[in-house]
């Protein structure tokens, strides 16, 4: 059995919409169940040291829920998290092993304070933990803001005098401030320009061959996921639809989403491709369909897929799915 | 932070309500400087000076000493007469065999009248009138300040009497620039005091319910759910009343004085600041930086006071401004109505209360000039609000 | 050859800001044909948009077209006045944004809008607009487009909304359609859907059309030709195939370099060192001289067009020679 440093069981976040107190007693006058919004359902995930796990998927299929749950700042509403075999809940107790699981965001503009310089950014948390004392702190940051490529310059400035891609830097030299062992990367490069996008993932690539650092890597982007991750898990309406390793995954996809997300998969290529897009929106995570979530959209379902909810189901060492259907390609 | 100031630059109505609304502050400040009088002493007030129109100077009203005098051997010795008293001296001076020169040092003090009584018989005042019963002589504006007391035989050469001197008034070099209201306060130093109190009145209250706001509205933007419906009801609550009114009950319950008008803005302000706080910090609590707090771990004391509220000082300052305006009318309504401040200490509404029963009498200037000045200073610090306001807007930004 | 649909010619656009002139496009040159669909390429900053909007004559101070021409079929936009101009605009050519809700008024069912859009510059009948809303609807592959029209936007999707505004743009018949960025912040897969629908639109009805995007994953599917933007500059223009099989410019090589899907998997990505210089220091040469390991001296002074081939022009001292 492999060791895992990361362990996530049936992990989902549902809650019911209309918070305010006057509605709720509005509803419970009137015997009204608030509908139940699963934003996260029942994901299964193990990840180990060192593994880069690539989580894909569209708006609305809970990829960032998913990140934030994990990070541990987003209350889960069932399921189990594990961090090297130690639950979850008694590891958040402890504030400095928290810090264990990091995370980098999608903006790079909102995910900084704008009042605060880019020294405080990086250095507030390590310093308010005890990681390093307050008289360390310039070389500390100085240090951070090398490896990720900034001058030292960069600590006195605020966000604002920093392009997309420094901005992002910060970011990660925030996260690496303390010490983490997994990073969670929430779009990280996805408002980023090609070329700037580019330096950033070279940066990701070194820093988790420096640190050993495990990483989970949510984008919508294949192209990033393919280059960046290990594994992969591929999510549709807050369910893991199909994961594995991404070779086998971009060579073999077995789930209809994934193929079809493959397919339309934007490449740089001379041929017009003649294929018909797979019909069809999204569906509303308020009101997902039946059964499965994909059949409205699905070439292949049955009448049994509107019914059944279909479970993982292993295809190979490895490669798990959830489709009633799918055969190996 | 120069942008900003150049924004503000843009606009010259903006600079000019910035210095208007610096010069009302530096006046609050040196009020007991630059006042003239004080207006708050009541021993300097007299009522001769009450009423008096723009430009009127002080008139000093005549002073009545009554001072024992002693004349023996050709000297006069008297009682001590009272500090500060225009006459230093009674004099008395042999003026031959029978006849005696009572009089004042210094000699010009202008006298309205000089009475002499109690001499003894056979004495006599020259060209006074005396009293039909009793032995007073009276010389009415007595030439150089002086009484010729004449005996018929030889003059005694131990006589006392009582001297009642009365000074005439005079008017002093002090003018009275703005009048004076009905109890002869000069309105220059009352309108400069009542600056002092509007002003200190608007940033204490502003002041404390921005405080008291802030941190009700950070709390329910946290909190969230009960403690948040809770905070918002009862900011609905107070919004759903008008200030004034508000103001009035808070003020018929604690009875009148500037603490209790502080205390009723502050009742009535701190919603604003409250609603405000909580709409923006719940947009930035929406945000990543926060979200980057939380991954942290830190506290969230520290995430909403050094992350979140400087995110949202730029609008509450703007709120601030404004909500300074609208204390010092409040107040000024408030002591108006007279429940706001004591009568000794008038702030510019009461200022204006007091002038209103005159107005028609044609003595504007009481109500006048502490209406204009007040009307100045709401509206200069409501234009450097509603500049800040469009500094704030983006969507007004270029 | 067939007469440009389209015809810019050194096209100056500047910004005159506090802290100085941004020349955000200088001299752009090319053209546009019947049922040709022109990518322009570019990262933040390349000017992209502001050629986009130089067209439309969106172009509001401290900017303004310092020079250049820019002609449809044949007619002079930059010396039309803003009344001529708003003509123009919607009737011949439409514009698409990357954010629908820039374009859709939120207190407005789609029916009003599209018929305002309609009313402003034509007079028809109800009856006829409906019929034309209907189909510019399902022409864009909007399902059951009657209730769509009754809805607001707010009750749609991304994808959907973004349908509308293209459909709303289709409405007049224009000549040509600039797109900046329709499909950036769209789901790969309504993205797909998206391209492929206004391709067959394009090539149906004839339109001209320039899509303006980042991504030349994208433009490489959709587009007939690229043009290369970088800093306010043209680097390249050609045939897509030119652009993405023989790019000459090094800019060009080294853009198509770094998309990770050229890479090879878990490897370093071929990335452009530094950064983009400010365009308010600009001199003469070439602007990607700095970041470009084929530079010499000569590039900081100078830079000239090559035609490489008819459609392939290329601006670079020292281009790829393969």
């Amino acid at each position: 059995m492999q060791q895992t440093i990361l362990e996530v069981q049936d992990l989902s976040r549902s809650f019911r919409s209309g918070r305010d107190p006057l509605r709720r007693l509005a509803d419970w006058l009137s015997g009204i169940e608030p509908p139940v919004v699963r934003a996260v359902e029942n994901v299964t995930l193990s990840i180990s040291p060192g593994e880069t796990l690539g989580v894909v998927g569209e708006s609305g299929c809970g990829k960032s829920t998913l990140a934030r749950m994990i990070a541990g700042i987003l209350p889960i509403s069932s399921g189990r998290m594990r961090f090297r075999g130690e639950p979850y809940e008694s590891l958040l107790s402890r504030k400095r092993d928290a810090l264990k699981i990091q995370m980098v965001f999608q903006d790079p503009l909102s995910s900084l304070n704008p009042r605060l310089k880019v020294r405080d950014i990086i250095g507030e948390a390590a310093v308010v933990h005890g990681i390093v004392p307050r008289s360390k702190i310039r070389d500390y940051v100085a240090d951070l803001l090398a490896r990720v490529g900034l001058p030292p310059e960069a600590a006195g400035r605020y966000p604002h005098q920093f392009s997309g891609g420094q901005r992002q830097r910060v970011g990660i030299a925030r996260a690496l401030a303390v010490n983490p062992e997994i990073l969670i990367c929430d779009e990280a490069v996805a408002a980023l320009d090609v070329s700037v996008q580019a330096q950033v993932i070279n940066l990701f690539m070194d820093i988790k061959r420096d640190r050993g650092l495990t990483m989970v890597f949510i984008s919508h982007d294949l192209g990033v996921i393919r280059h960046l991750c290990d594994r992969v898990a591929v999510m549709y309406l807050g369910r893991v639809v199909e994961l594995a390793k991404t070779e086998d995954l971009f060579a073999a996809p077995t789930h209809p989403y994934t193929r079809m997300l493959l397919e339309g998969m934007p490449r740089i290529s001379l041929k017009r491709r003649e294929f018909l897009p797979i019909q069809g929106e999204i569906p509303s995570p308020l009101a997902p369909p039946s059964g499965c979530h994909f059949h409205p959209r699905c070439p292949i379902a049955t009448q049994q897929c509107r019914q059944v909810r279909p479970e993982l189901r292993e295809m190979a060492p490895g490669h798990v799915h959830r489709c009633l259907n799918a055969v190996a390609s | 932070m120069d942008e900003f100031g150049r924004h503000f630059a843009e606009s010259r109505v903006a600079v000019a309500s910035l210095l208007v609304s610096l010069a009302f502050l530096l006046c609050a400040i040196f009020a007991p400087v630059i006042a003239p009088t004080n207006p708050y002493d009541l021993s300097q007030l007299q009522l001769a000076d009450a009423l008096k129109p723009v430009d009127s100077p002080k008139v000093v009203p005549g002073e009545e000493l009554r001072v024992r005098v002693t004349v023996a051997n050709g000297t006069a010795t008297f009682e001590d007469l009272p500090e500060g008293s225009v006459i230093k001296a009674i004099t008395a001076e042999a003026c031959g065999e029978k006849c005696l020169d009572a009089g004042v040092e210094p000699a010009d003090v202008d006298l309205e009248s000089l009475q002499i009584r109690g001499l003894p018989p056979g004495l006599s005042v020259e060209g006074a009138s005396k009293h039909p019963v009793q032995p007073w002589w009276t010389v009415a504006a007595p030439a150089d300040g002086k009484a010729r007391i004449v005996a018929e035989g030889a003059f005694p050469s131990d006589v006392s009497f009582l001297a009642i001197v009365k000074s005439a008034p005079h008017e002093t070099g002090f003018v009275f620039r703005l009048g004076t209201d009905s109890f002869g306060r000069d309105m220059l130093s009352a309108i400069l005091y009542g600056i002092r109190i509007s002003v200190i009145v608007g940033l204490v209250a502003a002041g404390t319910a921005m405080v008291l706001g802030i941190g009700l509205g950070l709390l329910a933007a946290w909190m969230g759910g009960t403690v948040d419906a809770i905070i918002m009801r009862a900011v609905d609550f107070m919004l759903g009343f008008p200030a004034l009114l508000v103001g009035l009950a808070v003020l018929a319950i604690l009875g009148n004085g500037i603490d209790k008008v502080v205390f009723a803005i502050i009742i009535v302000q701190w919603s604003y600041y409250a609603r405000t706080t909580r709409s923006v910090a719940m947009a930035e609590l929406g945000k990543e930086y926060v979200e980057a707090a939380k991954t942290l771990r830190l506290s969230p004391v520290r995430i909403m006071l050094r992350h979140v509220l400087p995110n949202c000082l730029p609008q509450v300052i703007v709120l601030f401004t404004l909500n300074i305006a609208s204390a010092i009318s409040l107040e000024s309504s408030l002591s108006f109505l007279g429940v706001g401040l004591p009568l000794t200490q008038p702030s510019l509404g009461m200022l204006i209360a007091n002038g209103y029963e005159f107005i028609f009498s044609q003595k504007y200037w009481i109500s006048l000039y502490p209406g204009i000045v007040l009307l100045a200073m709401i509206v200069a610090v409501n234009l450097l609000g509603d500049r800040l306001r469009d500094l704030n807007n983006p969507r007004l930004a270029r | 050859m067939t007469e440009a649909l389209l015809d810019v010619e050194k096209l100056n656009t500047w910004f005159y800001t506090r802290k100085g002139i941004v020349k955000s496009v200088r001299d752009v040159s090319f053209d546009l044909r019947r049922g040709e669909v022109l990518g322009i390429v570019g990262e933040s900053g390349s000017g992209k948009s502001v050629t986009g909007m130089s067209i439309m004559g969106q172009i509001d101070e401290p900017g303004r077209i310092v020079s250049g021409s820019i002609k449809l079929a044949g007619e002079e936009l930059t010396t039309l006045s803003f009344t001529q101009m708003r003509h123009y605009r919607g009737k011949r050519i439409a514009m698409v944004f990357q954010n629908p809700l820039m374009t859709l008024n939120p207190v407005m069912r789609i029916r009003d809008q599209m018929f305002e859009a309609i009313g402003e510059h034509e007079n028809v009948a109800r009856k006829e607009i409906h019929r034309r809303c209907v189909d510019a609807l399902s022409a864009v592959g909007i399902p059951s487009p009657e209730e769509r029209l009754n809805a607001y936007p707010h009750e749609l999707s991304g994808g959907m909304r973004q349908r509308v505004v293209i459909a709303t743009a289709l409405l007049l018949g224009p000549d040509m359609i600039i797109a900046d960025e329709p499909t950036t912040a769209l789901d790969v897969t309504i993205q797909a859907q998206i391209i492929y629908q206004i391709r067959r639109q394009i090539d149906q009805r004839g339109l001209g059309m320039i899509w303006i995007s980042h991504d030349l994953s994208t433009l490489s599917e959709l587009a007939d030709r690229i043009m290369v933007m970088y800093a306010g500059a043209t680097m390249e223009i050609g045939t897509t195939e030119e652009i993405i099989g023989l790019a000459r410019h090094p800019y060009t090589r080294r853009l198509l370099e770094s998309v990770p899907s050229r890479n090879k998997p878990g490897e370093k990505l071929q990335q452009i060192p530094g950064n983009m210089p400010s365009l308010l220091s600009l001199g003469q040469g070439c602007p990607f001289a700095s970041r470009c390991e084929r530079a010499t001296a000569i590039c900081n002074e100078t830079v000239a067009p090559t035609q490489l081939s008819d459609t392939h022009r290329i601006w670079c001292n020292h281009p790829f020679e393969d």
